[in-house]
């Protein structure tokens, strides 16, 4: 299968090992990812904070890029850049004004076509839990995951359209489909504090201190993250978090696709496994998986 | 028009603008004649503790027409686009939408930032995208850090991060880096004065 | 010329129809009462106690039952349902099924009093109805408080929240109309509560309470006032269990600030919706059906549904027990009338 890649600004810096992960598992499962040829900067939160115009223009740039490769699918496994682009999408299909206005930024045809999924909702429509579970051959067993989806992933829920924004289960489901266990627990679609990290990170140890409370309440051994943004805040924030609350949690935090390498029978190393602050080795050994 | 800003007096609601409610839905294609003052946008919001004004009172701010306190509210620069509160209102008010248009509209008329560094940080990534195409985080942390003196803000983590090689001290730039200067220059001005 | 006796064929035995039944018979026409389940009472079987006056639903039930077994022109099928049915002009040949016989019956007009039942509240993961434990809807915390009644205080919930609206009054997820009893019946349950355990605390989030009926603002006053229950105004936005609570997150629209509540269990006031097979009845008798499923009502003849065709009871919309009695003797009087014109 075919398929529009756009890894955005942080799968090349701190979640390298999201993108790394994403490039073995989607090779083992016979997907090609074709990189958007010069795509640019989603904006993040920083356009859609000041720009409106410019989100939607940063977006359109790379869509009609996808659209000339043609390609009628773009995955974004970052839920940031998803979020953008999959919003950016929506309101050119559905004001005709805009997509004008936008038409003439980027000098080109606003690009209407290409459909933008993420990852989760990618593995589940075109590939099937049958297929995460027929290449599993490490199986993921004695683990017990919490499934953190956050915000971005199924929300807002008129745009994206996939799962349930409040109960997600997607993610639960390709963690059991390779054998590990998922616990109910609360914050699984509650904020981590998204691109606050640098600019006000009280906020960001405040939510995501939260989340890693609840998931531990409700007895996990890790959070498993599809948004680098999500995994860079809960991982890299955990000592800063100890600090302000007085309690350590060190919960490892991993990328979906590192747990869907280790279960189709790759090595830490080819999944960037190291790389991730609050080691998740001790864990993985425990349970023969590293 | 007299000074309802701060409500050191009793508001004389008959004497209030229905122009920003009318503006919002022209330009959020959201109505906010259709809130039922339930509170649910603001019992969940991922921030609504930290909030000078929740979002039940920003819609109650936007009947009455009070433009100049929405722009200077720190909610502007605290709302984390979580979404939560759109996909619970019963009525589906897009408020992450109007946060977004009444920052741009504050930012439009240099209203100063409750959180500067926020606005800091959002200016030098849309620098980073307008300069490179792209953003390389750890060079923009070291500009946010000398930008918002705070030399020291997480340098022992960004040490972790160059070690687990993390860190790229350069963004890539695109090879058509010309064609989205250029839609930079497209985008009608975003600063006045 | 046709012997036999005027039938009228009532579809549900809950209170609505047990109105119609009695009204009808004692008038001296014959009356079948079809019912799917194995007794007749309906909804008002599955109660602890009612509004506005604290009987026990089970009274109403039992007189109800005793009037229709004194009356010798009503028969009962219980356990039984209408498969299929074919208008002959001025009658119905209808067909009825149940676990041991099917049976053709022909009558000469229909009310149908098919009740209804609760909105799906899963569709609201924030409350976590379905994913987490201790989370009821309102009809199943009548069972809970029937399993109540009789216990220790200590092994009773200490902290109890009613969250109203869910489901109604929601474009977003339900339905924009109000469910109309709602406010009542959770006064009513948050009452019964307190007087279960007077130590627990009850909390009702509430948008605002509707009590528009005799002796209904008095009743919810004195929930507040004398059994103390707690009125927060703001509708709940997040249930998140921590510690083994229930962690509810609202904002108390009056002060204008997020407040959160520990509770042990929570109670969800889901909309009322038709019952599932009302739409299908319906199309059987002809009888004209809103957008939401409810049998639709003609301004004139409020309980007509179509020619020969009446309705009685929560299967038009929401309705308190006695509203339901009210309908259920107004559709036997256009029953009784068109059966004297005839």
């Amino acid at each position: 299968m075919n398929v529009a890649y756009f890894p955005g600004c942080s799968l090349h810096g701190l979640a390298k090992e999201y993108g790394i992960s994403v490039e073995v598992v989607c090779k083992h499962l016979g997907i090609n990812l074709n990189e958007i040829e010069d795509w640019n900067c989603c904006g993040a939160t920083a356009a859609h904070s000041l720009n409106h115009e410019l989100t939607i223009s940063l977006s359109a740039r790379n869509l009609a890029i996808a659209r000339d490769m043609k390609m009628n699918k773009v995955l974004a496994p970052c839920a940031g850049c998803f979020s953008r682009l999959k919003g950016a999408s929506y309101e050119l299909r559905n004001n005709s004004v805009l997509a004008a206005e936008v038409g003439e930024i980027i000098q080109a045809e606003p690009p209407v076509e290409p459909e933008v999924s993420n990852l989760l909702q990618f593995i589940m429509e075109d590939q099937g839990l049958n297929a995460v579970a027929e290449k599993t051959i490490k199986p993921l067993q004695g683990l017990k995951l919490a499934a953190y989806y956050g915000c971005l992933l199924t929300r807002p829920k008129d745009v994206v359209q996939f799962d349930d924004p409040e109960q997600p289960i997607s993610m639960d489901l390709i963690l059991q489909a390779m054998g590990a266990d998922t616990v109910v627990w609360a914050h699984k679609a509650e904020c981590c504090g998204g691109g606050y990290a640098a600019s006000d990170t009280d906020i960001v140890l405040d939510l995501s201190g939260q989340v890693l409370e609840s998931a531990q309440q409700a007895g996990a051994d890790a959070i498993v993250v599809a948004c680098p943004m999500c995994g860079v805040n809960l991982d890299s924030r955990q000592e800063a978090i100890a600090a302000k609350k007085g309690k350590k949690y060190d919960l490892p935090i991993i990328y979906l696709t590192q747990l869907m390498g280790i279960a189709f029978g790759y090595s830490p190393a080819q999944l960037g496994l190291k790389r991730l602050l609050t080691s998740p080795f001790p864990l993985l050994q425990s349970k023969g998986l590293a | 028009m007299h000074n309802t800003a701060d409500f050191y007096h009793v508001l004389r609601i008959d004497q209030t603008s229905n122009s920003l409610r009318e503006e919002i839905k022209e330009h959020c294609h959201t109505d906010i004649e259709m809130c039922l003052e339930c509170g649910k946008c603001s019992g969940g919001c991922s921030n609504a503790h930290i909030f000078d004004i929740t979002p039940r009172k920003i819609i109650q701010l936007i009947k009455i027409g009070e433009e100049a306190k929405l722009l200077k509210m720190d909610a502007l620069w605290s709302c984390v686009a979580c979404q939560l509160c759109v996909d619970r209102c019963p009525s589906s008010i897009n408020i992450p939408k109007i946060m977004d248009y009444m920052r741009e509209k504050a930012y439009k008329q240099c209203v100063p930032a409750t959180r500067p560094n926020v606005e800091l940080f959002h200016e030098l990534m849309l620098g980073s995208i307008k300069q490179y195409g792209r953003v390389a985080e750890a060079l923009m942390t070291v500009q946010f850090n000398i930008k918002s003196k705070q030399y020291t803000k997480d340098a022992e983590m960004g040490i972790k991060m160059f070690f687990k090689g993390k860190l790229n001290p350069l963004p890539s730039r695109i090879k058509n880096v010309q064609q989205v200067r250029r839609m930079f220059r497209n985008i009608p001005a975003q600063r006045e004065g | 010329m046709n012997n036999r006796k005027k039938t009228a064929l009532i579809i549900g035995g809950g209170v609505a129809g047990m109105e119609a039944a009695i009204k009808i018979g004692n008038a001296g026409y014959q009356v079948l009462i079809v019912e799917k389940e194995p007794q007749l009472g309906g909804a008002l079987n599955k109660l602890y106690s009612s509004f506005p006056r604290w009987e026990n639903p089970q009274d109403l039930v039992d007189d109800k039952v005793k009037k229709i077994e004194k009356c010798s022109a009503i028969k009962t099928m219980l356990n039984t349902v209408v498969t299929s049915a074919e208008r002959k002009e001025k009658t119905f040949i209808v067909n009825l099924d149940s676990a041991s016989v099917s049976e053709q019956v022909e009558v000469d007009a229909v009310v149908l009093a098919t009740g209804f039942e609760m909105f799906d509240a899963s569709v609201y993961g924030e409350y976590g109805y379905g994913a987490f434990e201790n989370v009821y809807n309102s009809l199943e915390f009548e069972d809970q408080l029937k399993a109540m009644a009789g216990k220790d205080k200590s092994e009773l919930p200490q902290v109890v929240a009613f969250f109203k609206c869910v489901g109604s009054r929601d474009r977003s997820k339900g339905f924009p109309y109000c469910s109309k009893i709602c406010c009542m019946y959770t006064a009513k349950q948050a009452g019964v509560m307190k007087d279960l355990n007077p130590d627990a605390k009850c909390f009702v989030f509430y948008m605002d309470y509707r009590a528009t009926g005799k002796e209904y603002e008095e009743f919810v006053r004195s929930v507040i006032e004398e059994k103390h229950v707690r009125y927060v105004r703001g509708r709940p936005a997040k249930v998140l269990p921590e510690n083994g609570k229930l962690m509810i997150r609202a904002e108390d629209t009056l002060m204008g600030v997020p407040v959160e509540v520990a509770a042990d269990m929570i109670v969800l006031a889901s909309a009322i919706v038709p019952n599932a097979k009302t739409g299908e009845l319906a199309e059987m008798f002809a009888a004209k059906t809103d957008q939401y499923g409810f049998i639709e009502y003609d301004s004139k003849n409020p309980v007509q549904a179509g020619e020969r065709v009446f309705f009685a009871g929560a299967c038009g919309f929401a309705v308190e027990s006695l509203g339901a009695q009210h309908q259920g003797a107004a559709a036997a009087a256009d029953v009784v009338a068109l059966f004297n014109q005839d």
